[in-house]
């Protein structure tokens, strides 16, 4: 049996009191939650005469199951038309306004934006809370919508070099919870979905009290509140229903797979299985992540890019997730190097690390970094309002957009040691080595 | 509470539209004609610097590659700091450096927190003013440029779109590629990359924007200190040379190994960005391709399921430009995409738009305008790029008025001067035994094993 691992992971939280270095003016947030359990986030800034609205769904490819890319094929349908927004409207109207829109699926969740003009507030709720509110897909938008994604799936995955490498990888990473799904679905599952199958997945999901809403930009609060309650507070409640528990079988023994793709530059990927966001262990290996890659001087840029002339590029990355993460190291060899010999390379490093052998000088640095990083984050109303809703969603807490910063900065060395120890072992990973066809 | 049930049949009526201005900035030019703009904002503690000189690999001559390599090995040591050196200061304060260029112009970047950017600034002028170009620097890029530039060619956009410049911009230097090519890569000596610096790198194409938490007065003051003493003048040698539309449509196809989709880029020459029409044309392609609601994807993506998404629009450069079409296609769908794509040409030239259409499209430009002005760094790109391509000043105030001005004789005028279906160049990267066939009813087929 496969066992259960994080199922309710241990979010930590600070702060700012703690943390009088970091001389950034927190965000005033102002938060409600509507009598069907739909909650909404609200951050006025009036930089632009713009809003930007956010809806967030708790759905994502994870939670398709035996239906393969649903999640992802019904981001697509919530833009073919609602029961008073006739086929392509949607986009139609709010460009008619000076709107615009865009959306997008990962494991756990399914969000979506619309930026308008202020004066034009109104209008945007409305559309978008009428997509929510009733379903009218049909079997023509659905059919074209498989068309386009199956041109969607060629272009990400097939036609891009490296391109299959994210479901490969999650492929062997996971062997029983949902994050081993393609979010762009299997197309052979896809196209046999109907009208019934979609409306399922509209029925159990697509519900107030499965969803935050985030306003962020020029509005006037108490009308914004009003206008928010109006369009979205009479939808009636979802249906209960109880999301798979994620478990996962334990990685004892590397896993070790070469692919042969239409690339020239051979290239190797590691991966491993760490814990979800907002756990203590993600920042820690976030931070580590950041001293591994993050500019020319980082420990694998430095050794593998410019001393021995190994890689082309080399990058690492934490994919934060709800009930798992997935710390990944890639490196693009330069023509005619030795994979083995950069794999070597990659390991000394992290070896070194798990030896405790880290300069707090290099910690330091990747603060400095997150601190200059998080303010620039605060200065685009569409990332605001995306943050602000995910957070609600996830962690309900939408003050992490101030808060966050501090889960990074009360990380000492000592953390990174024991995560890098505990979580990015030797057996404990897949290794994955791309190859010219 | 919701005391009556909602009508939500009844769509709003939006309010009275709120004025937006474009932002206003400081401006100064040193005596050695260094143009220093400082855009201030103290939202956050945080301050840049963009240096741009008004050269790029335009100026390559035969050696194309070599503004590219050069604008690069800035940040790869100075006289007096290393390259690792001038990395571990600039990741240690969390901050960010890098160069790079287009074919118009040259770009050093660098930003950080407001308590370390005096440092920064100090080392970004040491790195253009001094640059060491050592010889085993200039080594170790060249070998990554050139792997760069293989890692490219598995790409089926990168390989359509240089055979398309190649074929449309013929003896402009906006043919050759940016990056140059392996030999010339593999040519390219220390004493090259010096003299390319010496030439293009003057204080008089040089403009110096700030944005930030930072006063104007220190601003000058940085520059002066720094740059006061940097001295010489631009020459700009280089004749654009006489440039033509091709006289009928012809298929171009770069093999690209195992391709399931074409990468299509369908067009031909256009015009510079600086001419009185910029507004008009831009209207017009918006309506045309610019946009997710464009006439053509719609035709491509929502009616035919061809793509998962397609674009046309207007690559102004400084000197000349070119209209494309491009999307990525099933292989079977390459010549009936490049069929609607020509017919949505055909229409644009042949009938007016309607004013639905052409009110809707004022609205989307006039009421997407503030968010290209969000934040400060924004607004510095905007007025950088005025100088670049020598605008008027006042472009961005005028902005909204003008585009609300268009009509549609306008729309049909800028179609008619601009758009030549009858002449496009149609560049393939993809699969030639799937689609040649097909696609000769367009014109002449020509397939490719590589393209420089």
């Amino acid at each position: 049996m496969p066992k259960n691992l994080n199922i309710k992971p241990n979010i930590i939280r600070y702060k700012s009191e703690d943390f009088p270095r970091v001389a950034q003016k927190a965000l005033a947030i102002e938060e409600m939650t509507m009598a069907n359990g739909m909650r909404a986030v609200f951050y006025k800034t009036d930089n632009i005469p713009s809003v930007c609205i956010n809806v967030t769904y708790h759905v994502g490819s994870k939670d398709d199951e035996e239906r393969s890319g649903m999640a992802h094929l019904f981001e697509h349908l919530m833009f073919e038309g609602s029961p008073n927004i006739p086929h392509g409207e949607f986009d139609a109207i709010l460009h008619d306004l000076g709107g615009d829109s865009n959306a997008y699926t990962s494991w756990d969740v399914t969000s979506y934006y619309i930026t308008i003009p202020s004066n034009s507030l109104e209008v945007a709720l409305w559309l978008d809370s009428d997509r929510l509110a009733g379903f009218a897909v049909t079997s023509e938008m659905l059919e074209i919508q498989k068309d386009v994604i199956t041109e969607e799936r060629k272009f990400v995955f097939d036609n891009t070099p490296y391109g299959s490498v994210e479901e490969e990888s999650n492929l062997r990473l996971f062997k029983n919870s949902g994050y081993r799904n393609s979010i762009l679905g299997n197309m052979s599952i896809l196209r046999k979905f109907n009208i019934n199958d979609i409306k399922d997945h509209f029925e159990k999901y697509y519900a107030p009290n499965n969803a935050v809403i985030a306003l962020a930009g020029s509005f006037d609060m108490e009308e914004a509140k009003a206008l928010v309650e109006k369009y979205y507070g009479g939808i009636p409640v979802g249906k209960p229903f109880t999301r798979r528990e994620f478990s996962e079988y334990d990685i004892v023994e590397e896993i070790k797979d070469t692919v042969y793709d239409n690339i020239q530059l051979p290239a190797k990927f590691i991966f491993y299985r760490v814990p979800a966001e907002g756990t203590k262990d993600y920042y820690a290996l976030q931070i580590l992540s950041s001293i591994l890659s993050k500019g020319e001087s980082s420990l694998l840029n430095k050794k593998l890019v410019y001393d021995l002339t190994l890689a082309n590029e080399v990058d690492t990355s934490v994919t934060g997730m709800e009930q798992t993460s997935i710390f990944g190291i890639n490196a693009i060899s330069l023509k005619g190097r030795n994979l083995d010999i950069i794999g070597t390379a990659i390991d000394e490093i992290l070896d070194e690390i798990q030896n405790g052998n880290i300069k707090e000088e290099l910690i330091e640095k990747v603060k400095n970094n997150i601190e200059t990083r998080t303010a620039l984050r605060k200065s685009s109303i569409v990332t605001l309002a995306e943050k602000l809703s995910f957070d609600k969603l996830i962690f309900d807490d939408a003050n992490r957009i101030n808060t966050e910063i501090y889960c990074f900065l009360s990380i000492t060395k000592k953390d990174i040691i024991e995560a890098a120890n505990k979580y990015l072992k030797k057996n404990q990973r897949v290794v994955l080595d791309y190859l010219p066809k | 509470m919701i005391t009556e049930k909602l009508d939500r049949s009844k769509k709003p009526i939006p309010g009275a539209p709120r004025d937006v201005k474009f932002p206003g900035y400081f401006e100064a030019t040193l005596p050695n004609g260094i143009n220093v703009i400082v855009i201030k904002d103290e939202k956050f503690p945080i301050v840049s610097a963009r240096f741009v000189f008004k050269a790029g690999s335009f100026f390559d001559g035969e050696k194309y590659g070599i503004s590219s390599f050069t604008s690069e090995m800035l940040t790869k040591g100075t006289q007096s700091r290393s390259a690792l050196e001038i990395a571990e200061l600039v990741d240690y304060h969390g901050a960010f450096l890098s160069s790079g260029c287009d074919f118009d112009a040259t770009f050093v970047s660098c930003y950080s927190l407001k308590k370390y950017f005096e440092k920064i600034f100090d080392i970004t002028s040491e790195v253009i003013l001094r640059p060491a170009f050592a010889e085993d620097e200039i080594n170790r890029l060249r070998e990554q440029k050139i792997n760069s530039i293989i890692s490219y060619k598995d790409e089926g956009d990168y390989l359509a779109s240089r055979i398309y410049k190649k074929n449309i911009y013929h003896k402009l230097p906006y043919s050759k590629p940016l990056e140059g090519t392996e030999s010339i890569l593999n040519s390219l000596q220390k004493n090259d990359l010096e003299n390319f610096y010496n030439t293009n790198y003057k204080p008089d194409n040089l403009i110096i924007a700030f944005v930030g938490d930072i006063d104007e007065a220190r601003a000058v003051q940085l520059v002066e200190e720094k740059f006061g003493s940097f001295t010489g003048e631009f020459v700009n040698n280089t004749v654009a040379e006489d440039e033509h539309l091709n006289p009928e449509k012809k298929v171009y196809i770069v093999k690209k190994s195992g391709a399931v989709q074409s990468s299509l880029k369908v067009g031909h020459l256009a015009f510079k960005r600086n001419i009185p029409d910029y507004i008009p044309a831009s209207v017009m392609n918006t309506l045309l391709g610019g946009s997710f609601t464009s006439r053509i994807n719609k035709n491509l993506r929502e009616v035919n399921g061809f793509t998962y998404g397609a674009r046309s629009f207007f690559d102004w450069k400084k000197y000349s430009g070119d209209f494309a079409v491009e999307t990525e296609v099933g292989n079977s769908f390459t010549a009936p995409a490049v069929k609607e794509m020509l017919f949505e040409i055909n229409k644009m030239k042949n009938e007016f738009v309607s004013d639905e259409e052409l009110t809707s499209v004022k609205n989307y430009l006039t009421g997407n305008f503030p968010l290209q002005l969000e934040t400060p760094n924004a607004i510095a790109s905007k007025v950088i790029s005025l100088k670049i391509y020598d605008i008027e000043k006042d472009y961005y105030n005028t902005y909204i008025s003008k585009v609300n001005a268009v009509t549609k004789q306008d729309i049909n005028d800028v179609a008619m001067k601009y758009l030549h279906p009858e002449k496009v160049t149609i560049a393939v990267g993809g699969n030639p035994d799937e689609i040649q066939k097909d696609m000769m009813q367009f014109g002449d087929v020509e397939v490719f094993d590589d393209v420089e």
